[in-house]
């Protein structure tokens, strides 16, 4: 009986004391929030992809987050066919934890059950939305996958789709078995999951050979773990933590900050009120302060390692008394500037963001505007985010923090700007062709058709954006790793060496 | 006796059926876990197809039928978070819970019904007024901010005990420490009021008079008289650790039933909310018996 | 802050009970501070929002964790600034009158309601006096969380639904409470005795067995006091409690606390304000059970007498 056995280890628990022998070569990595599941097709979830992505499953594709290029991984290579089909050519020689060998009937079968309405797995839902993927076998080793529509980025999105045994039943497993370099030897609900190294991984071997994962929600808990040493990573710490300058490091995290507006309600409908929300806001007034310091001032939805981001879009300079103007002159327009306008925050969404949100209903009120300030938890915040908007027929300005980190923009360009994008607060016809445009271009000219999006939607003074934000992890100084962006979605054993 | 406990069985079961259907119907006023679930993208078929596998389409009313059909079976249900029965994550997480609460409440009611009783056998003196002060103080300091500073301190300047965590008998010393505080200062207080009424009234007095020891008259005649509202309170205190400890779980990472209802709530993961609800109301209507057993056990003239 | 004015105490008013116990609470000094002190804090209550409420929300990011004892800022940053550069100190004056409004209104509410029932339910000894508990039960098994995101879900997150929360989550221990006592006092001679001489019930319970009853639940109630604002703090700390821009030190204690190691002033003065309060109220009921108690006034008499 289960239960029992939870309660003798209590019991046995409380009579034992002294750390179980542990060899140099482990690791122990203390995690914001415990898994929910080790489901690997639930994997873009950020903990469950930390403990599971390239650990104990692998993906046929990876992306690198140095420069946003694709890295072979499961398949060698892959080649277009045109009419939306691509060939994946796979690794010979790789096997499963479970002993079996890799082939294209399981990348078959792991493409379907990500997708499967059975299973409502967040990988197929997130990346797969709005498409028709058929797998076809060609051979042990090769694999056709066929987008409907043709998908020009179909060999980005296999980075996503974690790759399991063709036996692997229709339902959440609770014992995950990967292609990866460890296997999951160990899970106790609410206290631990132990993964050890295969001997027999088809790649290099590793340097750690066990890793202990362990889950505490307190941030100031998490930074003192690593202080005892009773943790040796915690990928996630609040930046007031983040004070000691040999163990605590700051990395991009992928996502951005930014007040959505409806603009399909007077006043937000009007373009000069727009801008003025953009003039009232002092971002350099953030950094350092209730902003960590390296957190870039945003003017795009993505990243600027995202193709077609990278170009130089002005930032709305602080000007409130210009601000003010703008509103002066829309009034005389017989715009209904002195409208209340509803400020929704999400509590808990990043560090601080109660304080930035009260910071910011500041500067909206200096430059004049009418604005209340409502913080939701994400229930409700929900509600406001996504279409139909709970705020209206109130004009609304939604916070939001998007991530984007898998290095182009089509995971968020419609979704934000598209007049049928589920959170978008804009209607523009000549954005959403550009949107369009972009999606179905391949090659060279997809950076360039994205850069037109953007700058279309930054003319439109269509948001107000904040920051790219930036997360911070505290490591021992036993260890030899550097949190980079990808840390927001993964921590890869295999990268960590020690001292 | 047998009637009695007959009788609060039945009532107890009457009363968990009442709660089973108050959390049923107004848990789900507060929405839909699909939107919580999937992520903000997933298109509208797919949000679909969530809530018709997890029959969320379905009329409430069908719904709860659904739920009750089941529970007549033993079948709590499906966490829809973590894909597993609600019953089985319940009690893993409420025996962690148990353990807490019992340890906790036998260290607490003992220190604060020995030192209540000696507070008040000298109101107004040195020690009347030390314990006095002190209990009041960590009765009104926010627990939250006890556990942080206790961590800081004790686990990270000392390096006495982990900061938290389960694992050796070390992991359990910070969260009992941090929980003893309230419910200490609480029932050292109705101990200290209610043993000054005790002491004032005629039957101690009487014993005083007759020459009976003060040690004997405080803790046989009036401490015996006193504990009526003590028990209430203690079975308070007990009841609310029952319930979870929400912020010390949270802070220790103590996997305990308090945490996992709070989360269950915010992401809306009915099954496992009901299951939580029924185990931990199951403990205290079982502890309320108790409690009733023993107020009749101390005063002879209350009778079931 | 508290000994701004050790005032004399008025001997003007005829004389009566109210200075019979003027002279009791001047007799106890402790109590006459805490008196004191909960009197400042109901005119901050009442005041505060009123005269300072500009300048408590007044954001100066660039001023922002200034530490306290600086007087060059101004007084009003004498306890520090918090994580906007807004002065503590008037924030905590501000956000005093939030508080004690949620934690009067939930104790208040709790205890009238939850007596109320206990009186029936201890006294009659029908069906009531058993339904009535089992609600208790019900009420306490159903967790105040879900119960806070229920209504707050619903309603808004403001002062008045949070009373609302507060004051259900806390009637049993008032239910329990005056149930039990009123079991034992309800056997005792003197009400058996009244029975027997024909009173009305409804003189027998106000008369005869509340006045047994008052003290603990005033015991009870002050305590209560300190519990409803930890608890109002602890649901801002989870993200269902009052959210700004409203303030209240519950939550000002809240949003401090990430700082504790940084700047502990954010959380450390909120704190202290809530314990003072709970702590001045817990002596003030104390004195008053004595002074109430015509078998204990005794010991302020000849207190006083010493003093005097």
């Amino acid at each position: 009986m289960n239960y029992r056995n939870v309660l003798l280890g209590g019991v046995a628990a409380l009579c034992l004391y002294g750390p179980a022998m542990a060899a140099d070569t482990d690791v122990t990595i203390v995690l914001n929030e415990e898994l929910e599941t080790v489901e690997p097709c639930m994997s873009s979830q950020s903990n469950i992809g930390r403990v599971l992505l390239q650990n104990i499953s692998e993906t046929m594709t990876e992306l690198n987050p140095e420069d946003g290029s694709l890295m072979p991984r499961l398949a060698d290579s892959w080649e277009d066919r045109g009419n939306g089909t691509w060939r994946f050519h796979l690794h010979e020689g790789v096997t499963f934890s479970d002993g079996s060998t890799l082939d294209a009937a399981d990348i078959k079968h792991s493409i379907e059950r990500t997708l499967s309405p059975d299973l409502t797995c967040e990988i197929g839902a997130k990346y797969f939305g709005g498409m028709t993927i058929t797998p076809t076998v060609v051979d042990d080793l090769t694999i056709d996958v066929t987008s409907d529509p043709a998908q020009p980025i179909l060999p980005l999105l296999m980075s996503t789709m974690t790759i399991v045994p063709a036996e692997t039943p229709m339902e959440f497993t609770r014992s995950p078995v990967g292609t990866g370099p460890y296997a999951m030897t160990a899970w106790n609900p609410g206290q631990n999951i132990i993964l050890d190294r295969r001997d027999d991984y088809w790649g290099d071997q590793p340097a750690v050979t066990k890793a202990t994962y362990l889950f505490r929600s307190d941030d100031a808990v998490r930074a003192a773990m690593v202080a005892t040493g009773e943790a040796d990573i915690s990928p996630l710490i609040n930046q007031i933590d983040a004070t000691n300058a040999d163990t605590d490091f700051a990395y991009p995290n992928s996502e951005t900050t930014y007040l959505r507006l409806d603009s399909s309600i007077a006043p937000l409908d009007d373009i000069r009120v727009r801008q003025a929300l953009n003039m009232a806001v002092d971002r350099e007034a953030f950094l350092g302060t209730l902003v960590p310091e390296d957190a870039q001032i945003a003017t795009h939805m993505t990243v600027p390692t995202t193709l077609g981001a990278d170009q130089d879009l002005s930032v709305p300079a602080y000007d409130p008394e210009g601000a003010k103007a703008l509103l002066e002159e829309a009034k005389a327009d017989g715009v209904a500037v002195d409208t209340e306008i509803l400020l929704l925050g999400r509590l808990g969404n990043f560090p601080n963001v109660t304080e930035v949100m009260e910071a910011l209903h500041g500067m909206f009120t200096d430059a004049g505007f009418n604005v209340k300030l409502q913080m939701v938890e994400v229930a409700e915040w929900v509600k406001y985010y996504s279409k139909p908007y709970a705020a209206q027929p109130v004009p609304s300005m939604v916070q939001a923090m998007h991530d984007n980190n898998r290095g182009d923009p089509v995971f968020s360009m419609y979704f934000k700007y598209a007049c049928e994008g589920l959170q978008s607060g804009i209607c523009d016809p000549d954005l959403d062709k550009a949107i369009a445009d972009a999606t179905a271009t391949a090659g060279d000219g997809r950076g360039p058709a994205w850069a037109k999006a953007f700058e279309i939607a930054h003319d439109l003074s269509a948001d107000v954006f904040l920051f790219h934000m930036v997360g911070f992890s505290r490591v021992s100084e036993r260890l030899d790793f550097i949190p980079s962006i990808a840390t927001n979605s993964e921590l890869q054993l295999s990268q960590i060496k020690f001292n | 006796m047998q009637s009695f406990l007959t009788k609060r069985a039945i009532s107890s079961g009457v009363s968990l059926l009442l709660l089973i259907v108050a959390v049923f119907f107004l848990s789900r006023l507060t929405g839909d876990p699909t939107d919580l679930y999937l992520p903000v993208d997933a298109s509208a078929e797919a949000r679909e197809n969530f809530r018709e596998l997890h029959g969320l389409n379905d009329p409430l009313i069908v719904q709860f039928g659904h739920y009750v059909a089941d529970l007549v079976r033993l079948d709590f249900g499906e966490s829809i978070r973590r894909a597993r029965p609600a019953l089985e994550v319940v009690i893993e997480a409420f025996v962690w819970t148990f353990q807490l609460a019992v340890i906790t409440m036998a260290i607490v009611s003992a220190a604060a019904v020995s030192l209540g009783a000696l507070a008040a056998f000298h109101v107004g003196g040195a020690f009347d007024r030390i314990a006095t002060f002190f209990s009041l103080i960590g009765a009104s300091a926010p627990d939250f901010w006890i556990a942080i500073v206790a961590i800081v301190v004790f686990a990270v300047g000392f390096g006495w005990v982990p900061t938290s965590g389960t694992g050796t008998v070390w992991h359990w010393i910070l969260p009992i420490g941090v929980l003893f505080i309230r419910p200490f200062g609480l029932i050292l207080q109705v101990v200290r009021g209610s043993m000054i009424s005790a002491l004032g009234s005629a039957y101690v007095k009487t014993a005083r008079a007759k020459g009976v020891t003060p040690k004997k008259t405080i803790f046989v005649h009036a401490l015996r008289n006193a504990m009526l509202p003590v028990i209430t309170v203690i079975g308070d205190q007990a009841a609310a650790l029952l319930n979870g400890a929400v912020i010390v779980e949270t802070i220790f990472g103590f996997p305990g039933v308090g945490k996992l209802m709070i989360d269950s709530i915010l992401q809306r993961d009915f099954s496992v909310v009901l299951a939580a609800i029924m185990v931990t109301a199951l403990a205290i209507f079982l502890m309320n018996i108790l409690i009733d057993l023993a107020y009749a056990a101390l005063d002879p003239r209350i009778r079931y | 802050m508290t000994e701004t004015q050790t005032e004399a105490v008025p001997k003007t008013k005829e004389p009566g009970k109210f200075i019979t116990i003027l002279r009791l609470l001047w007799a106890d000094k402790v109590a006459t501070t805490a008196a004191i002190f909960v009197l400042i804090v109901i005119g901050c209550a009442i005041l505060g929002p009123i005269l300072l409420d500009g300048v408590a929300t007044k954001a100066n990011l660039r001023g922002r964790n200034a530490p306290p004892f600086d007087l060059s800022k101004g007084f009003l940053m004498i306890l520090g600034g918090d994580q906007l550069g807004r002065p503590l100190l008037a924030r905590i004056i501000v956000a005093s009158g939030n508080t004690i409004a949620v934690a009067t209104g939930a104790v208040v509410a709790s205890m009238i309601v939850g007596s109320s029932l206990g009186l029936i339910a201890g006294y009659s000894r029908g069906r009531l006096g058993q339904v009535i508990p089992r609600l208790a039960d019900v009420i306490m098994s159903f967790p105040s969380l879900l119960l806070a995101v229920i209504v707050l879900y619903m309603l808004a997150p403001s002062v008045g639904n949070i009373v609302l929360v507060l004051a259900i989550t806390r009637i049993p221990i008032y239910l329990r409470t005056t149930r039990a006592e009123v079991l034992e006092i309800r056997e005792r001679m003197f009400v058996q005795a009244a029975q027997v001489m024909g009173a009305s019930t409804g003189r027998i319970i106000f008369r005869h067995i509340m006045p047994m009853i008052l003290p603990t639940l005033l015991t009870i109630a002050t305590l209560d006091f300190a519990f409803v604002m930890l608890a109002e703090s602890s649901l801002s700390f989870l993200g269902i409690g009052i959210q700004p821009p409203e303030i209240t030190w519950g939550l000002m204690v809240a949003q401090g606390r990430p700082y504790l190691t940084s700047a502990w002033w954010l959380s450390f003065w909120p704190g202290l304000a809530i314990i003072l309060t709970t702590l001045s109220l817990n002596l003030l009921s104390n004195w008053m059970r004595v002074a109430l108690d015509p078998t204990q006034r005794w010991r302020l008499e000849i207190g006083g007498k010493k003093n005097g």
